[in-house]
């Protein structure tokens, strides 16, 4: 999976340059929480993987957008990982103690 | 061994999708490497201009500034003035501008790897139910799918990326159903199925009536195969709150869906033709001048070579009806609904359904030829030849016809247009004008050709020029308060030299020229910098 997303950068990078390099990386942090909320539950890898992408591309930009009618949206994004983060670790957490 | 991790075959596999992927979007997205500028018909305008106005301005809104404004301000019926698309998917673009550090390649990019999707998804949803082979035969179909990339190119984004949603929703429900039936009960998938459905809506209201239909008809068509109702009050309630939940996020949007659904049966659907019940596509005359006739033509796009591997597939599934068999023809037969919604009075937007074609032909296509090695009776070994044999002849053809053809349409060419798309000079331009022009005023050019055999395209100029520096942009010569334009400190006048010469057009030259001297009196240069000059009002 980590060779899959590395190979996902250097190919944005070698096409597009940094801006592409950290569209793609942005792509990744914003899926990361959902991955980590997917695994808290039984499912395949690949489920978890196309699941959390699709998820990332969509909820985490829709609470990101709500907070940047009170924040800047530079900062309404790092509270949207933050929040999706938190939700994550904490879901693990909890199902970890069941 | 510890640390040491086998490479298995579902590694390799996992791989060479991953490759076939990364080519995909290297196919794709052709037209931005060979020039960092934006391009697209009107939609694409819009959906940059939506996501580019959070990202840059570092802010939500719902209000549309008056450069968009201008088009989109009656779209949303409910409340009029606000966006008329939830804001998730465009969102989605901002945060990648945003992260990205840069207005067009990031926007661009992100919006070709949501449209190629569905390269994912259908092989993600085919590799699960049928295997490897079928999977990435499909998906190397759908790289080369102009029904899919040519909307793509048009700008029909929000719609491209709502369209990988379909197999999805239709695979959790798939798997809800079947865990429900082998008394598992499961209901994360149904969560899952609403969750998905609910997200749907908020990418593209059309394609989310798409998947209800495809909901319907699996869940029927499971029923009557397992001759079973799957049904649970607990499950239902709690999938119908997610998808409340999610549909009432953006009620000024979601709302706007029963708004366009009252405004009744559509003109166009009220002369229908039943004959039509035996036609899958649509006549191209009927879209004359809004999409070309080769979007209706099978051969075309695709490639009818696939015809006889589809009719094997279909054929097959129909005769061997296991559930996973149903899955695809309940797919196949939700697409025949909606594709003739026309029937019942709903014609609107049809053509754009016809575009999730190739995500269900491709599979059945691969499909087809995967098991037309299982109808020929052979011992094991050469039935296994035959099958990676027919497999080859799917990739050549894929490559040589369907690759040959979309090379023809998307390459490094496509939309480096003279009349239509901004040129370097005119980015930068648009660039200044937004770091410098206030937000309050207005642009008018000339210079960009307006006679009337070029505006359709120039038009575009005009509207990306507006896009990238945020303010209401018009031509010159076609407004009739040009003498109220010059004497006021609200607009800005951008003289554009960089289209003059090769269109070897004195005429307007020497007017600009004029021009510029009598300006001089009244207005002074603001930039003035690769033939392009702009003026403002003297204080």
């Amino acid at each position: 999976m980590s060779a899959t997303a590395l190979a996902f950068l250097i190919f944005s990078f070698a096409l597009f340059g940094i801006a592409g390099a950290r569209a793609v990386f942005g792509l990744m942090i914003a899926s990361l929480p959902f991955y980590i909320i997917l695994g808290c539950f039984n499912i395949a890898r690949g489920e978890k993987t196309v699941f959390s992408i699709l998820l990332g591309l969509t909820l985490f930009p829709s609470l990101a957008y709500f907070l940047g009618f009170m924040v800047s949206f530079r900062i309404a994004i790092a509270m949207a990982f933050i929040v999706f983060i938190g939700m994550s670790v904490a879901l693990k957490k909890f199902k970890a103690k069941k | 061994m510890t640390g040491y991790m086998k490479f298995s075959k579902s590694h390799a596999q996992t791989l060479i999708f991953a490759a076939l992927y990364l080519f995909a979007l290297y196919f794709w997205t052709q037209p931005l490497q060979e020039r960092k500028i934006p391009y697209g018909e009107y939609d694409a305008m819009s959906h940059f201009e939506v996501a580019d106005y959070i990202a840059y301005n570092d802010k939500s809104f719902q209000k549309l500034p008056p450069y968009i404004d201008l088009r989109y301000g009656g779209d949303n019926k409910f409340r009029p003035h606000t966006l008329w698309y939830p804001p998730a998917f465009h969102t989605s673009l901002a945060v990648a501008e945003t992260i990205g550090g840069e207005r067009i390649v990031p926007v661009f990019l992100l919006n070709a790897i949501m449209s190629t999707f569905i390269i994912i998804s259908v092989y993600f949803v085919i590799n699960s139910l049928f295997g490897f082979l079928p999977a990435i035969l499909s998906s190397l179909l759908l790289v080369f799918s102009p029904r899919d990339f040519m909307p793509y190119l048009w700008g029909q984004w929000p719609e491209r990326f709502a369209y990988a949603f379909i197999p999805i929703i239709l695979y959790c429900f798939y798997r809800y159903f079947i865990y429900f039936s082998k008394e598992d009960k499961n209901p994360l998938y149904l969560y899952l199925t609403a969750l998905f459905l609910g997200i749907n809506i908020l990418v593209h209201p059309l394609v989310f009536f798409h998947s209800v239909i495809g909901l319907a008809v699996l869940y029927v068509m499971l029923a009557i195969k397992q001759r079973k109702i799957v049904f649970s009050w607990k499950h239902s309630v709690i999938a119908g709150l997610i998808f409340l939940a999610l549909f009432m996020m953006f009620p000024y949007q979601t709302f706007n869906i029963f708004s366009q659904f009252a405004r009744g049966t559509d003109e166009s659907a009220k002369n229908f033709d039943l004959s039509r019940i035996f036609q899958w596509s649509l006549n191209p005359k009927d879209y004359a001048g809004s999409v070309p006739p080769s979007y209706f033509s099978f051969a075309e796009m695709h490639g009818l070579w696939t015809l006889p591997f589809l009719l094997i597939g279909i054929l097959f599934l129909v005769l061997r009806r296991e559930e996973r068999d149903l899955f695809m023809l309940a797919w196949l037969v939700s697409l025949y609904i909606i594709l003739h919604r026309d029937l019942a009075g709903k014609a609107s937007f049809l053509h754009r359904s016809l575009s999730a074609s190739a995500h269900i032909f491709a599979p059945l296509a691969a499909i087809g030829a995967f098991y037309l090695s299982s109808i020929i009776k052979l011992p094991s070994n050469y039935s296994k030849y035959l099958k990676y044999g027919i497999a080859a002849v799917f990739i050549f053809f894929a490559f040589s016809v369907n690759m040959a053809y979309a090379s023809k349409i998307l390459n490094k060419n496509t939309y480096n247009d003279f009349f239509s798309t901004l040129n370097n000079e005119e980015y930068q331009a648009a660039q200044w004008s937004l770091d410098n022009i206030p937000s309050s005023a207005n642009i008018t050019i000339l210079g960009i050709p307006h006679q009337e055999q070029f505006q359709s395209a120039t038009s575009k100029k005009i509207r990306w020029f507006a896009a990238v520096s945020q303010h209401v942009t018009r031509f010159y010569y076609l407004r009739e308060d040009r003498e109220e334009i010059l004497k006021s400190k609200d607009w800005y006048i951008v003289l554009d030299y960089t289209m003059l010469a090769p269109l070897n057009d004195k005429k307007t030259f020497d007017e600009m020229q004029q021009f510029e001297r009598n300006a001089s009196a009244t207005h002074i240069l603001a930039y003035g910098k690769n033939g392009i000059r702009v003026y403002k009002l003297a204080e």
